[in-house]
């Protein structure tokens, strides 16, 4: 780089000439702005995220280790353990339901962001967005006891059905009911980024396709849905992370077959168990399982880069 | 040019999409933190353990700071506390016994000079060492507490704790519905037709498997795998059936005709049973638990002299006789039963008769079988 351009000199570049005193001085005071910015999010991240989790990371190696004892030994045998049958099965729940209920939000959450984003009238549309991220404001747990007054035999719901004459339903305490509140808890979030992601769709890219020849579903399919599809990953990934940990719709309104991974690390820490080694052990394949959603989102999700500029 | 393009300068659609982009970040990290705490206020339904700052523990008597029950203490009992001694009193709560164990043995109960264990949990404190001797010198009243709770089995002697209230685990019904009322656990199996998804049992993995094993003629505090197994599998039966494991919760759907039937805490269910005569509160006959729940001194407590003064206030049987009538749980304490109104008095919910009493057993540690019946747990409830 030429001699005067001093300011802003990246540290990488700086490395490439002579390490003399001056220059090291200057990569010093260059990164000392960066460093200053990113000081305190750092130092957070470090002591309340990367900590604990190597934390947790060590005791998942002792099996068996009751709280409040000293570390024996370590070994595999939290990891093997959840191999068994009974433990799968519970994983397997647990990414069902966060499955399915990302599927449901991104069925439901895509016309209402294509509406919001395209059609709605200018005017409205921010305090749609508002309304519909209100709910977000009230605790989750009051949304899901909303839902247990609608959904139970005697409630909101089944008296507006017998009020028609139509038959009643019986979702309480059953997977269908937990679908349902995870579904309308982590909706909004979906809005939100799809709403996000086609608001930025360039419509000259639909109307060039109408002028092609193409009908509005091959438009839609092949020029719409390719482009927020970075939209779409981001959005899945959210409500996938966020529905794979919950704890609170599938305890109260699931039936009582409703054992979710989240659960069963609360029985291991805070239950009769009290193994914090195999709870730890549990913890970790969480964390596994939600950063490989993260890295299928980096693969997907950054298909054309061009459309950020 | 197209239309939509021209409409909006490049400036403005620039930063649309970016506080768009800076809120759905934003919200998706409020949303995240929310469900971070939804985890600890479902553990805790709407009781949950508040986080006080923490009391001023430098001077005598200054503030006590207690960890109890939610149904323990109210509001009059602290105040009349207070006007008595001219101690303040700092109230946290929990639901359960292994989460109030996490709490102090991960440091965070360091604020607290008295905790209500239940009776295993006692046991496993003293074992655990986190617990101190009481100097019965500075008691008052002790003499007054029942013979049977006077050394009980989980603390001879009662040496690090005193007892403070018992109760049992029963089931709790709605008689107008029901045809035949339940005498028994074995209830549940004979009328799952009629009970289909219209019951509930405890979310509790000892009452609940507990209950189970004393149905099949088994102790409470089985280790043997075969009688746990069996056990595991007579539930297994009966799931299908269940509406869900509900420990908490089951008021609105019982009064409503929801449920036509709740497994439930005596201190729960009595004062619903006598709020309205509709619903039953009974014990089944082959033997349910009986809880008692004990103050202790923990061995980190900072106020142990506003801790002695509690206890002693505790023990004074006009203070019992009024909490009871207030709360509803049942008292040990000898003296105060007889102040009681002869309406409680003679409530045999709330003081079963001798010969009931006598089959109900103590929840009790289970040692290594612990792993054994979570496990169980697990595969009942993902089954």
């Amino acid at each position: 780089m030429p001699q005067g351009m001093d300011k802003g000199i990246k540290p990488a570049v700086a490395l490439g000439r002579t390490l003399n005193l001056a220059n090291v001085l200057k990569m010093l005071k260059a990164s000392i702005r960066p460093l200053g910015l990113l000081g305190p999010a750092g130092v957070w991240l470090l002591l309340l995220m990367v900590l604990p989790t190597l934390l947790i990371t060590e005791l998942s190696f002792v099996p068996g280790l009751r709280p409040g004892e000293a570390i024996e030994g370590y070994g595999l045998l939290n990891y093997l353990r959840i191999l068994e049958p009974t433990y799968l099965q519970v994983l397997r729940r647990s990414a069902t339901f966060a499955t399915g209920t990302t599927l449901l939000c991104l069925l439901l959450g895509f016309p209402v962001a294509y509406w919001l984003a395209l059609m709605a009238p200018k005017r409205w549309r921010n305090l749609l967005l508002v309304l519909f991220i209100l709910p977000l404001w009230t605790s989750s747990l009051l949304r899901t006891y909303a839902w247990i007054t609608l959904l139970r035999p005697s409630g909101v719901i089944n008296l507006a059905l017998g009020a028609l004459g139509l038959p009643t339903q019986s979702l309480m305490n059953t997977h269908w009911a937990v679908y349902i509140g995870m579904t309308y808890s982590f909706l909004p979030y979906m809005v939100l980024i799809l709403y996000a992601s086609l608001e930025r769709l360039d419509l000259r890219l639909l109307e060039a396709a109408a002028d092609l020849g193409a009908n509005p579903r091959t438009t839609f399919w092949r020029v719409t849905v390719p482009q927020t599809l970075p939209g779409i990953a981001a959005g899945c990934l959210l409500v996938f992370v966020t529905s794979l940990g919950d704890f609170v719709v599938p305890t109260l309104l699931g039936g009582p077959s409703s054992m979710t991974i989240s659960r069963l690390i609360y029985n291991q820490f805070l239950g009769v168990a009290r193994n914090w080694g195999f709870g730890s052990a549990l913890s970790m394949v969480l964390i596994l399982m939600v950063s490989l959603a993260i890295a299928l989102l980096l693969k997907y999700g950054d298909r054309n880069p061009e459309i950020y500029s | 040019m197209p239309r939509r393009i021209s409409r909006n300068s490049l400036l403005s659609r620039t930063s649309r999409r970016r506080f768009l982009q800076g809120s759905a970040a934003a919200l998706a990290g409020v949303g995240l933190a929310n469900c971070q705490r939804t985890i600890g206020e479902a553990g805790g339904t709407g009781e949950t353990a508040s986080t006080d700052a923490a009391s001023d523990s430098t001077q005598a008597s200054g503030t006590l700071h207690i960890y109890t029950w939610a149904d323990y203490t109210d509001d009059e009992l602290a105040a009349q506390f207070t006007e008595a001694t001219g101690i303040d009193v700092k109230v946290d709560v929990y639901d359960s016994n292994e989460t109030m164990l996490a709490k102090m043995q991960a440091g965070g109960g360091a604020d607290y000079s008295l905790i209500y264990p239940s009776d295993y949990m006692v046991t496993e404190m003293i074992d655990l060492e986190m617990l101190t001797e009481l100097d019965k010198s500075r008691l008052v009243g002790l003499d007054k507490i029942r013979e049977k709770w006077k050394s009980p089995v989980y603390d001879p002697d009662n040496s690090h704790s005193v007892p403070y209230s018992w109760g049992t685990t029963g089931l709790l019904y709605n008689s107008e519905l029901l045809t035949t009322p339940p005498t028994d656990w074995d209830y549940l199996w004979d009328n799952s037709d009629v009970l289909s998804r219209k019951m509930t049992m405890l979310d509790d993995v000892r009452e609940t498997m507990g209950a189970v094993l004393s149905s099949l003629g088994y102790s409470y505090n089985a280790t043997d795998p075969a009688e746990l197994e069996a056990a595991y599998q007579k539930l297994l039966e009966l799931k299908p059936d269940l509406a869900s494991f509900k420990s908490f919760g089951w008021q609105d759907e019982l009064l409503s005709g929801d449920l036509l039937l709740s497994m439930v805490y005596s201190v729960e269910g009595i004062p619903v049973s006598l709020e309205n005569p509709t619903f039953k509160y009974v014990i089944p006959e082959s033997g349910s638990s009986v809880w008692t729940d004990t103050m202790v001194i923990p061995t980190s407590a900072p106020n142990v002299d506003a801790a002695y003064e509690w206890i002693n206030f505790n023990l004074q049987p006009k203070v019992s006789q009024e909490t009871v009538e207030r709360l509803f749980f049942a008292t040990p304490n000898g003296e105060a039963m007889t102040m009681l109104s002869k309406e409680l008095l003679e409530n045999e919910n709330l003081f079963p008769p001798e010969d009931l009493l006598a089959k109900c057993e103590g929840i009790a540690p289970v040692g290594e079988a612990n792993a054994l019946y979570d496990e169980y747990w697990t595969k009942v409830t993902s089954a």
